[in-house]
């Protein structure tokens, strides 16, 4: 594999990603401002009502002394344009600062441990939901591709273009109504019941919870993976060195997932990396609906406060991730296909 | 290429395309939703509900989070539907002086389980008649409801009262003549539940509507018009059913089957304009790409490695909180994002078409750049442009809706992401009003589903190897 | 005292589609002696290919073998079961050598790992054993053992069909089917292969069919040849009844030979054949070659030719050639 590929690839990722925070902060600066500046006028109010005994001359001082104080310490007089370049410095350097409004489960300010507790909650989730929509996915799209023009190719291929255009929330919304309060065999939301477990049966109580979101997940997620592997199988199995291996007698178990899913795993990996990414991002609301208390949700929640500091740490580590999980899978398909990785001609 | 044969070659594409049983099923939705659009004040039971979507006044008379009423068909106790009574047999009584009595009769078949939730009275007119409203049971009993109530006719919205708000004191006198000790015990006189004491047996256990009294009513309306001038006008009694409309009502009485046809217009300009705009910025970005190559097509690689990776929907979430948009915002900006999907496969096929001789045989014989990529390149790519066309408008409209649902959409359109946002914080899914959550959702899903079948049909013909071995 | 290491009789391969049957082979009757050549030429879409993936009775979908018997080794092939041909025919006692410019290597495995895949599925061998007969047969064909390291797009397209022959020969089957082993290598590399595949025939004594659209490789490789048109036999003889003086028989064989340019003749104008093979989904009555043959009869366009033998080892079906 080319070094000097990966080196510019990564360096590319990089570059668009300085471009990416640098527009977040130029979007969210405005209103950072403007909830900062009444945050401040507020705690300052609040500081004189504390101190009752003091003359109104004095109290203009205060004021102005104190308001000086604070606007330079969220730099605030200072010009527009190198407000944002800080901002970005500081993002970039993963110094995201103290959120204005909400607090972490123990109470913190801090932004990022904010947004940290939050992520091992969203990856569980969906990474779950990904790797049981590929097997699936994956299995089924093999069959397809086997028995092509069949009825459990034409069948399944309407089953895709049905749930093509149904949301997942909604269906979620859905289920949660069926089997969380009509028949409740399952919990309509949340991550862990109240009172809570400990250990072993903590875990277990968090799978109880998984279970709704990750059907509603699967329902929609398996059609599209077993489309495309059907079509990528498909075309590989057309290609000439299947019929080669077949006429050299090698049995159709090892054509079929030796050469040809081998051959097929470059644009299957890419689906698959894609998906994974795609529903991370996709699925904001989702989490809001089974009130799962992830990333997503932490947005939604960071929205409706206008708590700024949260959301862009939230969008740096989102874009962050899909950049380098983009990058990742260039470099990782170069050494999927040999043709790429022996730097040899396409 | 000349008329005829763009002719041609779309009777090609239709050939094609007919072949293909599911293309054909999703033009069959496709033209059905068009068609509902277009007779959409025919069928829609509330006039000038597109306007009137947002205030309440409009809906009041209706009941709130109430069935639809083919419910009844699979309910043991039939829950009474909701209905306008319009007509009513007016006597003028003698008159004594100046002051003139008349009487209004209206008559009701009940033959329900369940009452209705409301009794309600409006009338247009002029002045502050007294009113009294009586009602006569099929048993033969009456009940006062109202007695001399002086009603104020305002010149907008005339005047208005409703039974259960207003009778509950006499509806509470009656009910003791027949109910239990211990019943009427658990019933507070001002919180009596009004039309099911009305509607049931004169028995024990009336005050909980435990056994119907099915048969005639008799409404009785005395008005009394002390002034000259005064006078009353269409009269006309609604009864707000226990069940309501096509698809039943939301907390807000609105009719949730007007909402879900008011929504198909936007749920197709949603779609249709963003991926129109989108995969045209997409397809022409590629093209240029792929035509000029070199120092061009790596700037604009560049570019469009930026905006790819920009998520759409947090950016989305972010650009509606901060400025509270308007419809055609949220289309501008998904527009603005969407056109990155075509850009890699329209480029590679573009650097293909361009390898083709026929290019270089344009070239040779002097066409500029504009005539060899629009006459040349863009027709080879339409197919797959209408493809993508027609996959790209269900994500748009589930877009919408998503940002509808968190609250941030455009809250003056009636889409079915209104409706759903709506449905959430009203607690459907917790109270279970099924009838409002299903039907928006399954509209999206369906219109989806639309585009998908016509989408992938297409898609279809474009890759036609693929079809089976 | 058959000497006949491969006999095919009335075959018949048909592809069917949605239109209906397409008859690309169409009652074809051939054999193969041990140790010789048979040539196998005609255009494109006369059934050459057919045949070639018919002998390893798989033919390409929608391909079917509808009729007809081949028999290798005295099996017949055809009506057996799909896993009997698999563990027993393909490549053991039949096998193929491919296109070189065709796909047919599978390009995320190496070479050596796609030979010891074959190799293994029908001996039973240890990995140092077949190891050595990898290289053996790879030296044969003029490769070093390092090209088993290498992936299929690291060789060049003579490396490749060298790659090809070795697997086709080194079970030693009884008959290897060539599909035009040397079509698409440059003219340098074609002589090579050529030499190669004369020499293995001696030295290994293997038995070949050889299909080509040049006839020229044809007259230098064959022993004997089969002219076919249109998904039958035109004319079958030895390559001095074909090439030599006299010349061949059928008015279509005559024509391809004149249409090949001679180095040493003086041509003012190059001769073809005017019109285009005909639709094999629906064949014209009578003799398929009768629209484009100058020496056509009446009785062309009503019945079939039948195949006569008009001098030992050499067969025409042509009406002309039929004596009263």
């Amino acid at each position: 594999m080319n070094w000097k590929y990966i080196i510019k690839r990564l360096l590319l990722t990089v570059i668009v990603y300085v471009i990416l925070v640098f527009i977040y902060s130029v979007l969210f600066n405005s209103v950072l401002e403007r909830t900062i500046r009444v945050q401040i006028q507020e705690k300052i109010q609040a500081e004189i009502m504390a101190m009752t005994d003091m003359p109104s001359d004095q109290v203009r001082n205060y004021r102005e002394q104190r308001m000086k104080q604070e606007y330079d310490r969220y730099e605030l007089d200072k010009p527009v344009l190198q407000r944002i370049l800080n901002r970005t410095k500081r993002t970039l350097t993963f110094d995201f600062g103290n959120a204005t409004h909400m607090r972490s489960k123990t109470g913190e300010q801090n932004a990022w441990t904010i947004v940290k507790e939050t992520i091992p909650r969203t990856v569980i989730l969906f990474s779950t939901a990904t790797i049981i929509n590929l097997i699936i996915g994956i299995m089924v799209g093999i069959k397809k591709a086997q028995k092509a023009g069949g009825a459990l190719d034409k069948a399944t291929s309407i089953g895709t273009m049905i749930v093509f255009g149904m949301p997942a929330w909604w269906l979620g919304m859905l289920l949660i109504m069926f089997f969380g309060y009509t028949i409740k065999i399952f919990p309509p939301g949340g991550i862990q019941s109240t009172p809570p477990f400990d250990g072993f049966r903590a875990f277990l109580d968090q799978g109880y919870h998984m279970v709704l979101p990750v059907i509603t997940l699967v329902i929609l997620g398996f059609w599209g993976t077993s489309f495309l592997t059907r079509n990528v199988v498909l075309g590989t199995l057309q290609e000439d060195f299947v019929m080669s291996a077949r006429a050299r007698g090698i049995p159709e178990r090892a054509v079929l997932y030796g050469h040809t899913l081998r051959t097929a795993a470059p644009p299957i990996t890419t689906m698959a990396v894609m998906s994974l990414v795609n529903s991370i991002f996709g699925n904001i609301v989702f989490e809001g609906i089974f009130s799962w208390p992830g990333m997503g949700n932490l947005y939604f929640t960071a929205v409706q406060q206008q708590d700024v500091p949260v959301q862009i740490t939230l969008l740096a580590i989102l874009t962050g991730m899909q950049l380098l999980a983009l990058a990742i899978l260039d470099i990782v398909y170069g050494f999927l296909d040999p043709r790429i990785k022996v730097g040899g001609r396409r | 290429m000349t008329l005829k044969d763009r002719k041609d070659k779309f009777m090609e594409f239709w050939n094609e395309y007919k072949k293909v049983k599911f293309g054909l099923v999703g033009l069959a939705f496709l033209i059905i939703l068009l068609l509902l659009i277009i007779f959409e004040p025919l069928i829609v039971p509330f006039e000038g509900a597109t306007e009137a979507w947002s205030d309440i006044a409009y809906w009041q008379d209706y009941p709130q989070n109430s069935r639809p009423v083919w419910t009844n068909f699979f309910s043991k106790d039939k829950r009474t539907p909701s209905v306008i009574l319009e007509d009513f047999k007016e006597t003028e009584l003698p008159q004594r002086g100046q002051v003139r009595f008349f009487e209004y009769e209206f008559e009701y078949d009940y033959n329900y389980d369940i009452a209705p939730k409301d009794m309600i009275l409006r009338f247009k007119g002029d002045g502050k008649p007294f009113v009294t409203i009586s009602i006569i049971r099929p048993d033969g009993k009456t009940i006062d409801l109202i007695r001399n109530r002086e009603m104020i006719i305002s010149s907008i919205d005339g005047a208005r009262v409703s039974i259960q708000n207003n009778s509950g004191a006499n509806a509470y006198n009656f009910a003791s003549n027949y109910e239990s000790a211990e019943n009427l015990s658990g019933v507070a006189r001002d919180r009596i539940d009004v039309m099911p004491v009305i509607m049931s047996k004169a028995d024990v256990g009336i005050t909980k509507g435990a056994e119907a009294l099915k048969g005639t009513y008799t409404i009785k309306i005395s008005a009394i018009l002390r002034e000259p001038q005064e006078n009353i006008e269409k009269p006309i009694i609604t009864m707000s059913g226990a069940v309501s409309g096509l698809m039943g009502t939301d907390n807000q009485k609105r009719d949730l089957f007007t909402g879900i046809i008011l929504g198909i217009k936007w749920a197709l300009l949603i779609g249709l304009l963003t991926s129109f705009v989108s995969i045209t910025i997409g397809v022409i970005y590629g093209v240029i790409c792929a035509y000029f190559g070199g120092i061009v097509d790596v700037i604009m690689q560049r570019i469009f490695e930026i905006f790819y990776g920009i998520p759409m929907l947090p950016l989305l979430i972010v650009v509606s909180a901060i400025f509270s948009p308007s419809i055609w915002l949220l289309i501008a900006i998904m527009g603005l994002l969407y056109w990155v999907g075509p850009v890699k496969t329209v480029r590679s096929i573009g650097l293909q078409i361009r390898e083709e001789t026929f290019i270089e045989a344009s070239q040779a014989l002097g066409a500029g750049h504009f005539r060899l990529i629009f006459k040349h390149m863009v027709p080879l790519l339409l197919p797959y442009t209408f493809a993508s066309m027609a996959l790209l408008v269900p994500g748009a409209i589930v877009a919408e809706a998503t940002i509808s649902l968190l609250g941030l959409g455009d809250t003056t359109i009636v889409s079915w992401g209104q409706i759903l946002n709506s449905a959430f914080r009203g607690g459907a899914i917790i109270n279970g009003y099924w009838w409002w959550v299903v039907p928006p959702g399954l509209m999206i899903a369906i219109t989806g589903m639309t585009f998908a079948f016509i989408g992938f049909a297409m898609d279809k013909i474009l890759h036609p190897k693929l079809k089976s071995r | 005292m058959n000497n006949n290491v491969m006999e095919v009789k009335n075959l018949k391969v048909y592809y069917m589609s949605e239109k209906g049957p397409v008859k690309a082979v169409d009652d074809v009757t051939f054999s193969l002696k041990k140790g010789e050549t048979l040539g196998v030429v005609g255009e494109s879409g006369c059934g050459k290919t057919t045949i070639a993936t018919s002998l390893l009775r798989m033919p390409s979908p929608p391909g079917k073998i509808v009729g007809g018997q081949i028999v290798i080794d005295g099996i017949d092939i055809v009506p057996l079961k799909e896993k009997e041909v698999r563990k027993n025919i393909r490549w053991e006692k039949v096998s193929m050598v491919f296109q070189g410019a065709m796909n047919c290597l599978t390009p995320v495995y190496t070479i050596e790992k796609q030979m010891w895949q074959t190799l293994r599925e029908h001996r039973e061998m240890e990995y140092e054993e077949a190891r050595k007969v990898m290289i053996k047969y790879l030296n044969y064909v003029g490769l070093s053992e390092d090209v088993l390291r290498r992936y299929p797009h690291e060789l060049s397209g003579g490396m490749k069909q060298r790659v090809v022959i070795a697997m086709g020969l080194f079970l030693e089957p009884k008959v290897i089917v060539c599909d035009e082993p040397t079509t698409a290598l440059d003219v340098v590399v074609q002589a090579q292969i050529i030499n190669l595949l004369k020499e293995l025939k001696e030295k290994l004594g293997l038995s070949f069919i050889f299909i080509t659209h040049d006839l020229a490789t044809e007259a230098e490789v064959s022993d004997r040849i089969m002219v076919m048109y249109a998904g039958k036999i035109a004319e079958i003889g030895t390559n001095h009844q074909i090439y030599g003086e006299k010349g061949p028989m059928h008015p279509y064989t005559k024509k391809l030979l004149e249409a090949t340019p001679r180095l040493h003749h003086r041509v003012e104008k190059l001769s073809f054949i005017p019109g285009t093979p005909p639709d094999l989904l629906d064949p014209p009555k009578g003799c398929r070659f009768n629209l484009r043959c100058t020496e056509v009869m009446e009785k062309c366009y009503k019945d079939e030719p039948p195949i006569i033998e008009i001098e030992p080892e050499h067969f025409v079906a042509c009406w002309r050639c039929v004596k009263k």
